[in-house]
């Protein structure tokens, strides 16, 4: 496969106004992504599918991911006046970066044998600008994994033949993957003894059944003592 | 000779009787049986949902009897293509060796409308997967 | 009756018995189950039912594939909160006397997904369970283990009287209500009726 920054300079000659830039991944697997920008996400889907260089014919996987707000601080050096003199002071700011909600498409191609080629898209936020367009036009395979991305994260995809929730209940209306997801409280009793667990099933008993009524007391040996 | 002869008559009788009865016994003693262990013991329980259709599990909705799609007509003449073909290709070609040419030449037709049947079907695209 | 007297008897090759007990006996070792598997767990059903581990000594080889000819409900893996309230309607058309063994730690607890937004923490949240096994998945001869104690258990059953089990009396429920799909979880999240938590007591 040809290197990522030759891939982004011909999608930027093919599809002209598109915005494509590379996240590195710092990781040893070294496995750059390219992110699209979500108008002109379907032709360079195409672009990718048809170049005779490329044929990125298979979308193997995909999945979303949470970006919560995240505080950022960093040190800028600016320029003061103290008590009368002008000095250069480090000082340090801090700005939160909105959180958005970003799908990934890991891309093969069969008939060039090789990949994965990783496509992202961002959302505008987590919560009304939450669209991004459906690529199940281009891969079919793409149709089932976007429902899923939708079902727990609540993603919308514009051009979805059948966009449906596809794990959980219709009527179900929280988004289970997402990082702020506050799962129901039922750890009315855990048995094994560990961690997170464990502290739920204590916080539950203090904070809803502050008294155990005495109709369910244990009997004895089922628990841990 | 007369008294033996309805006397042999009545003993045949008797003896289907017996067995008429002993078939309803067998048959109404083991009912009445669990009729009765029924009454004495256990206690009846239905419900809307234990008398509910079953469904494996999941919610019915509406009536049983449903009219199906008619385009399920397709179905139906493919499976007669194939299907009714092998019943009467089968004999055919164990007997192929002892057939008059009249019957080769019936068969043959008879193939001929079944092979037009399996084109207007490929033609119509029905054979195509997705 | 003594029960040394019996087995006196017995040697002498007399056999005295209580309808009670023929009645138990018979039911105790022709236990159909319903059969179904909702994952890995299954696995091990079906293995415990095939030649090897033989289920079929203990009568229970039948798997029935409808609820209203099985006696037992064999609960055997992960039990969704989308496919739960089909597993409680499943039992609900279950005919009387019936009787559930939940298989695996998923089926008592929630097991390794426990934490997950999906996953009933417990099957006896919503049914009566008669036997737990525990294990990830269990092996064919805990099935049978379970099998045998719910044997056991049948065989002490008492057809009058005030400790006769649930579906001899008639003031108690044949079936259970089933949960409905909330809008953030089942509803409700447990039948508070079965199915009570037993106090954590745990040094802090």
């Amino acid at each position: 496969m040809e290197p990522l920054e030759s891939i982004r300079d011909r999608i930027l000659a093919a599809v002209p106004g598109a915005r494509v830039e590379i996240v590195p991944n710092p990781s040893p697997s070294g496995q750059h992504s390219l992110l699209v920008d979500p108008e002109h996400a379907l032709a360079v889907a195409r672009f990718l599918r048809d170049d005779p260089a490329l044929r990125f014919d298979y979308c193997s996987n995909v999945t979303g991911v949470d970006w919560l707000d995240k505080e950022i601080t960093e040190k800028v050096r600016v320029r003061l006046r103290i008590e009368g003199e002008e000095r250069e002071v480090e000082e340090t700011r801090k700005h939160i970066r909105p959180g958005y909600l970003e799908v990934v498409y890991h891309l093969y191609s069969m008939t060039l044998r090789h990949g994965p080629l990783v496509l992202r898209m961002r959302t505008g936020n987590r919560t009304d600008q939450v669209r991004l367009p459906s690529l199940t036009p281009v891969w079919r395979s793409c149709e089932f994994q976007e429902r899923e991305v939708y079902d727990l994260f609540g993603v919308v995809f514009e051009g979805h033949p059948d966009l449906r929730r596809i794990l959980m209940w219709d009527g179900f209306q929280d988004y289970p993957m997402r990082k702020d997801y506050v799962e129901p409280d039922d750890y009315e009793y855990e048995p094994t003894p560990h961690g997170i667990v464990a502290e739920k099933a204590r916080r539950h008993q203090t904070l809803v059944e502050p008294k155990t009524p005495p109709g369910s007391a244990a009997p004895p040996g089922s628990t841990t003592g | 000779m007369n008294s033996i002869g309805t006397a042999q008559i009545g003993d045949g009788y008797v003896t289907l009787v017996v067995f008429l009865i002993a078939a309803l016994l067998f048959a109404l003693v083991p009912l009445g049986l669990a009729r009765l262990w029924a009454w004495r013991f256990a206690p009846p329980k239905p419900g809307p949902v234990k008398n509910g259709l079953y469904e494996c599990g999941l919610e019915s909705h509406g009536d049983a009897w449903r009219p199906f799609k008619s385009s399920y007509y397709l179905y139906a003449i493919v499976f007669l293509v194939f299907d009714v073909e092998i019943v009467f290709l089968l004999p055919f070609a164990v007997a192929f060796g002892g057939l008059p040419l009249g019957a080769v030449l019936a068969m043959m037709l008879f193939l001929l409308l079944v092979v037009e049947g399996l084109v207007w079907a490929w033609s119509k695209g029905v054979l195509r997967w997705a | 009756m003594d029960p040394g007297l019996r087995s006196e008897l017995q040697r002498h090759g007399i056999f005295v018995t209580t309808l009670e007990q023929l009645y138990n006996w018979g039911r105790s070792n022709s236990l159909w189950p319903l059969g179904f598997g909702l994952a890995c767990c299954a696995i091990e059903m079906i293995a415990a039912s095939m030649a090897r581990y033989d289920l079929a000594r203990f009568g229970a080889e039948v798997f029935r594939p409808s609820p209203r000819q099985a006696d037992l409900m064999i609960v055997a893996g992960t039990v969704t909160k989308k496919m739960a309230p089909q597993v409680v309607r499943l039992y609900n058309q279950m005919a009387e006397p019936k009787y559930v063994i939940a298989m695996g730690a998923c089926a008592i607890s929630g097991g390794p997904f426990k934490q997950g937004y999906n996953v009933l923490k417990g099957i006896d949240r919503y049914i009566p369970v008669d036997v737990h096994i525990p294990g990830c998945p269990p092996r064919p001869e805990a099935l049978i283990h379970a099998l045998m104690t719910l044997q056991q258990r049948i065989a002490e059953e008492s057809l009058t009287g005030p400790d006769r089990p649930r579906h001899l009396r008639p003031d108690q429920p044949g079936e259970y209500p089933v949960p409905e799909f909330g809008p953030h979880d089942l509803v409700p999240p447990k039948n508070p009726e079965i199915w009570h938590p037993p106090a954590i007591r745990r040094p802090a």
